[in-house]
């Protein structure tokens, strides 16, 4: 009789649980779901506007053909975007993680001063931001060149030369998402257990011992999201290379974003735009999968050795 | 600026009102509305308050109202497609840029002005600019033969901006050719002051600013060689020699850089008094002579762009066209033309200058503005106009521009030679007219 109870209301339960994540799940499918699907339909056809309509011509793999085996300006802005997301993400956590800290073990005054101060850039409006730092890029009459010319250098052409206009645009980047990541960071060092630390500054011999041994291992978690969010966010830049080089000089820096917007809305290319969407897509879901699933394997294998 | 359009907007309705109460009272016949009001979607743009001004006078003089739905150059073809795709439109009237003519032509979303009133020409004396008032439908180009699709709104082509200032002090004199032009521009490059010259030559406008170059060489990116066929033909000895002269020039007396060099560093360096010449839109012309913009104003002259060595002459076409979407109402579509109608009059035209504009008749001189140094450019711009032309009058223009730009772009910035930039060029070109339909052959590899 017990049994059965329990059976009746483990079904409930199930019920239950089904109904409430319903709505979600409807919404996520709507919302996102739908829209992957109906890319992915699209990057199989060929459309076309004539006598007012749309005609579709299905094409196959052909949009991915073509993609594989005559696109140069998109695989530039692949390479670019893993140039840029290593070097940008890499910098951003050093300064973030470093910038977190300093805040932390100042006092209460210094505290609100800097992190009202590191968080600026990040209020600011991307449109602003391009603007801005295109103003002081500009080789004739910006800003960082009439500070270099006072010492007696320059001037430097940041965003026409092709060897230095991507390290222009990374810098503007950094400057921008640091402060995204400090946050995080912070929030994470906060949440640390302060018995842990204070046994950690007792028990040892300095400050980057401390850190090496006790804070980083126990801010990992936050680490790793962080990190995940900006690569993600990393691949999604445009804003900025839209606003301070438009892709060039030549591809020097040229992104995958870049590339769709162009495809999809200049040229109105609509198939062959959604099939470098879904390779981008596609793309980064399987680094992240990847990702993740060797975080969880060598989280695994840690605690198998604990 | 929405404020403005919100407040034109309300004047208008109180307008309609009013002109409504005095219709029913039986008086003010000469101004009343017998027209729809029409909604025009349009670009934020140095000209717009001149075209308002237009607009004002039009609802003055009629009683009709025009709506304007201002965007920014970005967003308006989103907003023209979004609208002449729908199955019910929500512009009236469309403003179209001369990149997208082909693509909104060809797509069939506007209806032919003829069909909306019976033989309706355009007036004599307006300009068609390289014949992109009409489209082919059976060739899928540009030709007088086609049907006429709109009415030119504002005429923006290229002309040759020169610092008089720094002309004088060298003795120099307005180039006729592309030598005469390279030569002056080392010149001034010598000077050791100022850039001898400013090429617009970042990779989103290269083909745009190299078009002149090809045409007046007689070269050509492509052409028609039948029904649905082309040849592609910029990888031409006529084409390599005018892709020499645009790097020549753009690498040798210009600003270092110039593969980043788009419209806003060149209006900046020639408004500075840095640079000394360069070749840009008739646009460009009144924030050139604005005090609060230039430290050049009364020092910039235009004229006429240099002829290649057969004496050709060519301009880029950049103007914009107003077309009706098929997609309204007959009686709207009526309204829309009888404005257009109107605003291509030469006395409208006269008042258009006036008011800052830039007409969009070849017939309107000096004599008929006044000698007014603001109104110095009308001479060179007729001038140019004449000789507009648009390089790529095909549907997919904007895809075989950025294909084609990127290869101009990294001889510009010495990653390619000019020949290797032209055989590329022309091996992108012929994979987009292939795809466009088209039966392709090209030029053996130079």
């Amino acid at each position: 009789m017990a049994a059965h109870h329990t059976e009746i209301k483990a079904r409930r339960n199930r019920r239950w649980i089904i109904f409430s994540l319903l709505p979600a799940a409807t919404l996520f499918i709507v919302l996102t779901a739908f829209p992957v699907i109906n890319l992915l339909g699209l990057s199989f056809f060929h459309v076309e506007w004539r006598e007012g309509a749309a005609q579709f011509s299905l094409v196959g793999l052909d949009n991915f053909t073509r993609l594989f085996t005559q696109e140069d300006i998109f695989w530039a802005g692949v390479r670019n975007n893993i140039i840029f997301a290593v070097v940008a993400v890499s910098c951003q956590m050093v300064l973030g993680f470093s910038m977190a800290l300093a805040v932390k073990t100042a006092g209460s005054r210094g505290r609100a001063a800097l992190t009202g101060i590191f968080l600026l850039p990040i209020i600011v409006p991307p449109i602003v931001i391009g603007t801005m730092w295109r103003l002081i890029m500009g080789r004739e009459f910006g800003l960082a060149n009439t500070v270099l010319g006072l010492v007696g250098l320059g001037p430097v052409d940041w965003l026409g030369n092709p060897d230095l206009a991507l390290a222009s645009v990374i810098f503007v980047d950094v400057w921008h998402w640091t402060p995204f990541v400090f946050l995080l960071m912070l929030a994470g060092l906060e949440s640390l257990d302060g018995e842990v630390l204070e046994a950690a500054r007792i028990d040892t011999s300095g400050r980057w011992q401390q850190i090496r041994h006790v804070v980083l291992p126990m801010m990992m978690p936050t680490i790793v999201i962080t990190l995940l969010f900006r690569v993600i966010l990393s691949f999604k830049v445009f804003d900025e290379v839209y606003l301070l080089t438009s892709g060039g000089p030549g591809t020097a820096t040229e992104v995958v974003n870049f590339s769709i917007y162009r495809t999809f809305f200049r040229q109105d290319q609509v198939g062959y735009g959604a099939a470098m969407s879904v390779v981008t897509l596609f793309s980064i879901t399987l680094v992240i999968i990847l990702a993740r699933a060797f975080v969880q394997r060598r989280a695994a294998r840690r605690q198998a050795a604990a | 600026m929405h404020e403005v359009f919100k407040r034109k907007a309300q004047r208008g309705a109180v307008r309609a009102l009013a002109v409504a109460l005095l219709m029913s009272a039986g008086a003010g016949a000469a101004s009343a509305q017998d027209k729809p009001t029409v909604s025009m979607a349009i670009n934020q743009s140095p000209w717009l308050n001149s075209f308002v001004a237009m607009v004002d006078q039009y609802e003055k003089e009629t009683g009709n109202v025009v709506e304007l739905d201002v965007s920014p150059f970005g967003g308006l073809l989103e907003k023209i497609r979004n609208s002449v795709r729908a199955s019910e439109g929500s512009y009236d009237i469309v403003n179209v840029n001369s990149l997208w003519l082909s693509e909104i032509y060809s797509g069939g979303f506007l209806a032919p002005l003829a069909d909306i009133k019976a033989d309706y020409k355009l007036a004599e004396g307006v300009l068609s600019y390289g014949n992109t008032t009409n489209w082919d439908s059976s060739a899928l180009t540009f030709s007088a033969d086609g049907a006429l699709l709109g009415v030119p709104v504002n005429g923006n082509v290229q002309v040759l901006y020169y610092n008089t200032e720094i002309y004088d002090r060298l003795g120099l004199q307005p180039p006729k050719t592309w030598e005469e032009l390279a030569a002056n521009a080392k010149k001034i490059q010598e000077g050791g002051e100022n850039y001898g010259f400013v090429p617009r030559s970042a990779r989103d406008s290269i083909v745009y600013n190299f078009t002149p170059y090809v045409f007046s060489h007689d070269a050509a990116f492509f052409r028609i060689s039948g029904p649905n066929e082309a040849e592609v033909v910029i990888n031409s000895p006529e084409g390599l020699k005018a892709l020499e002269t645009y790097v020549g020039i753009a690498t040798e007396a210009g600003p270092p850089g110039p593969g980043n060099i788009a419209q806003g560093e060149l209006i900046q360096l020639i408004a500075t008094g840095k640079g000394g010449q360069a070749i840009a839109v008739i646009a460009a012309w009144g924030q050139l002579q604005d005090p609060n913009s230039s430290r050049v104003v009364g020092k910039i002259n235009a004229a006429l762009l240099p002829a290649g060595p057969g004496g050709t002459v060519a301009s880029s076409a950049g103007h914009w066209v107003a077309g009706i979407p098929k997609n309204v109402a007959p009686e709207k579509q009526e309204a829309a033309l009888a404005f257009l109608d109107w605003f291509a009059q030469k006395q409208q035209q006269v008042e258009y200058v006036r008011a800052g504009g830039v007409p969009v008749r070849g017939d309107i001189t000096s004599a008929d503005l006044g000698d007014d140094a603001a109104f110095g450019f009308i001479e060179a711009y007729s001038e140019n106009a004449q000789h507009a032309v648009m390089g790529l009058p095909f549907a997919n223009a904007a895809e075989a521009s950025d294909a084609m730009a990127l290869s101009f772009n990294r001889a510009v910035i010495g990653e390619l030679t000019p020949t290797q930039a032209l055989n590329q060029a022309a091996a992108d070109l012929a994979g987009v007219l292939e795809r466009a339909g088209f039966k392709v052959s090209r030029l053996p590899d130079l």
